[in-house]
């Protein structure tokens, strides 16, 4: 048995070599898959500075929908890239067996960008996909753990985007990249970023046939003579299987799952995580109120809403607030988790509230809930939802009194904001 | 060009500092190995595992199939790929189900049940798409006047 690991890498880049696995294939899905990302990015970024905002920011309160909308987009990209980020890995995959694996320090680093931007998106879309269900078999914080990793994807695809340009620009279109009768045409780009590595030793790019493939000798040989038998693939219905793999992969993703955040989905909402119109009041729930610890407290007949600017104070018992106006409004709740579903809520308007204690047109609030902790007990709002005419101390949802699992005996609801923001068992508002 | 990709090496590795960065400052040492094991180790199931099953999977299809046409092993490649990627992302769904959700609105359906359902229909679809494509060949190949006319 003679083998070197210069023959092992060779036998296994013959044996990978495939039509789909070229240049301008790992060029088109990464087209895509940078843009998932990118869209992925932002629609994240937004969500973050939502919970998050720096002192200066103020966010747009309508359409109403917004939220909902960059949530939902976020979610369905996500779930998008497991088809394209494989796609991607598929089309490169005999990259991994180049000989000597690493040829000098830029190629160290490039290598080593490569391996953290692989890794990183493989954890960040499978965590990211398991959040949605509340699922957390990890040990690190996933909310801390998806921003920062956000950071380190979209540097590590710059710094990919930098190193391929030459082939990105070499295989961006179609009609340079393949000869009349569909095959793929090398060469032009400079040898030293071809992607099957260097010409002048790179047995993958040579045509595989039996008379140029290495002697049967040994375990490796025998593998790779038996995968030299193998039949020459079709190369057309080859490429058309791979990519109308991954758009019905897509496709299939994006109709059978889009449904809890897009309605025109719902009805073919076959493996979403949450359904519309399932949980009490028709709206399903991301934390119960038994879960918040609020079962006795938020049915204590003596609560009482207690709204303060200062050393000025009002409570408002129940009975008060629904001898207040009531408004109406029509708004969605959106949750972090992608899910998101239109309600109709009616309560006080906060502005009205806010009012009654002299609060001012730049005020922003200070919102405490009953719930004894969470991240989320004690959170901001800022003056533009605040001022908001359709921000409500909702009391009711979908024609019936809240249900305490949504926040019995009040809760926040305010147009375009994070689920985790529209805070349930209010307990204090303070003007700050 | 090379002003360029100078410009991008530097600008991505530099959001690659930053993210590490926030990481350092938002998540203890302890978790952040914890992190490390897991980039690890999808890197280790993607390139070690999956991927080389992938290939041998493609590798044994193509010298099986010698006497199939390489449309209908693509077709049937295909159907592989879709249900292998909706099975990565409902058997997740089907494993918490079973540790029980936070609460009965979070995965509210039988997911187990509707995946067989989705391979069943996927057998079902690439089985009619094979015979309408075979059928198609045939007849073209049945009148080859037509064509050259």
């Amino acid at each position: 048995m003679r083998f070197s690991m210069r023959e092992l890498l060779y036998g296994l880049r013959r044996g990978v070599t495939s039509p789909n696995r070229n240049a301008r294939t790992a060029v088109v899905i990464g087209r895509l898959l940078g843009l998932a990302f990118v869209v992925c990015l932002g629609t994240g970024l937004y969500s973050h500075f939502l919970q998050e905002p720096l002192a200066w920011m103020r966010f747009p309160t309508r359409p109403v929908a917004l939220y909902q909308v960059t949530q939902g987009v976020h979610i369905t990209a996500g779930i998008l890239c497991f088809p394209l980020l494989f796609a991607k890995l598929y089309a490169v995959y005999p990259q991994l067996f180049t000989f000597p694996p690493i040829k000098s320090v830029p190629e160290f680093f490039e290598r080593a960008s490569i391996a953290i931007f692989v890794a990183s998106s493989l954890v960040q879309i499978f965590t990211g996909l398991l959040n949605t269900f509340q699922y957390y078999p990890w040990p690190f914080p996933f909310k801390q753990v998806h921003y920062a990793l956000s950071y380190v994807i979209i540097g590590s695809l710059i710094v990919h985007i930098g190193v391929k340009l030459p082939i990105i620009a070499r295989y961006w279109r179609k009609r340079d990249s393949y000869d009349a009768e569909g095959r793929f045409l090398e060469g032009d780009a400079a040898p030293a970023e071809a992607p099957a590595g260097d010409s002048a030793d790179a047995p993958a790019r040579v045509p595989v046939t039996v008379e140029n493939a290495a002697p049967a000798r040994g375990v490796v040989g025998r593998i790779g003579a038996w995968i030299d038998r193998t039949p020459e693939v079709d190369v057309k219905s080859s490429r058309r299987g791979f990519f109308g793999a991954i758009g019905v992969t897509a496709a299939a993703l994006l109709v059978l799952t889009g449904g809890q955040s897009f309605r025109a989905l719902d009805p073919v909402n076959a493996f979403a995580p949450r359904k519309r119109g399932i949980g009490p009041n028709d709206l399903p729930i991301n934390r119960t109120a038994k879960a918040a610890q609020v079962l006795d407290t938020a049915v204590d007949p003596a609560w009482a809403l207690t709204v303060s600017n200062g050393s000025t104070k009002r409570t408002f018992t129940l009975a008060e607030l629904e001898a207040l106006p009531q408004t109406q409004v029509d708004l969605p709740i959106a949750c972090v988790e992608g899910w998101s579903q239109m309600a109709t809520w009616k309560g006080v308007r906060l502005v009205d509230l806010a009012d009654a204690v002299g609060a001012g047109s730049d005020s922003a609030l200070k919102i405490t809930s009953l719930e004894k902790r969470g991240g989320y007990r004690v959170t901001t709002m800022g003056s533009e939802y605040v001022r908001d005419p359709a921000t409500l101390v909702a009391l009711h949802l979908n024609g019936e009194r809240l249900s305490i699992d949504h926040g019995y005996p009040a809760r926040m609801i305010a147009p375009g904001r994070p689920g985790v923001l529209q805070t349930k068992w209010l307990s204090t508002l303070e003007v700050i | 060009m090379r002003a360029t990709r100078i410009v991008f090496v530097t600008v991505g590795a530099l959001g690659i500092v930053f993210g590490a960065w926030v990481m350092v400052d938002t998540v203890r040492p302890k978790s952040i190995w914890g992190l490390a094991t897991w980039l690890i180790g999808a890197v280790i199931i993607h390139d070690a595992i999956i991927a080389p099953a992938v290939v041998a999977i493609s590798i044994a299809m193509r010298r099986v199939g010698r006497r199939i046409p390489p449309a209908v092993i693509a077709i049937v490649q295909g159907a592989v790929v879709v249900g292998s990627v909706f099975t990565l992302v409902v058997v997740p769904e089907i494993i918490r189900k079973a540790k029980v959700p936070n609460n009965d609105t979070v995965l509210p359906f039988d997911y187990a049940s509707r995946l067989v359902v989705l391979w069943a229909a996927i057998v079902v679809i690439t089985a009619l798409v094979v015979t309408v494509y075979l059928r198609r060949s045939s007849r073209q190949k049945a009148r080859p006047s037509t064509r050259q006319v």
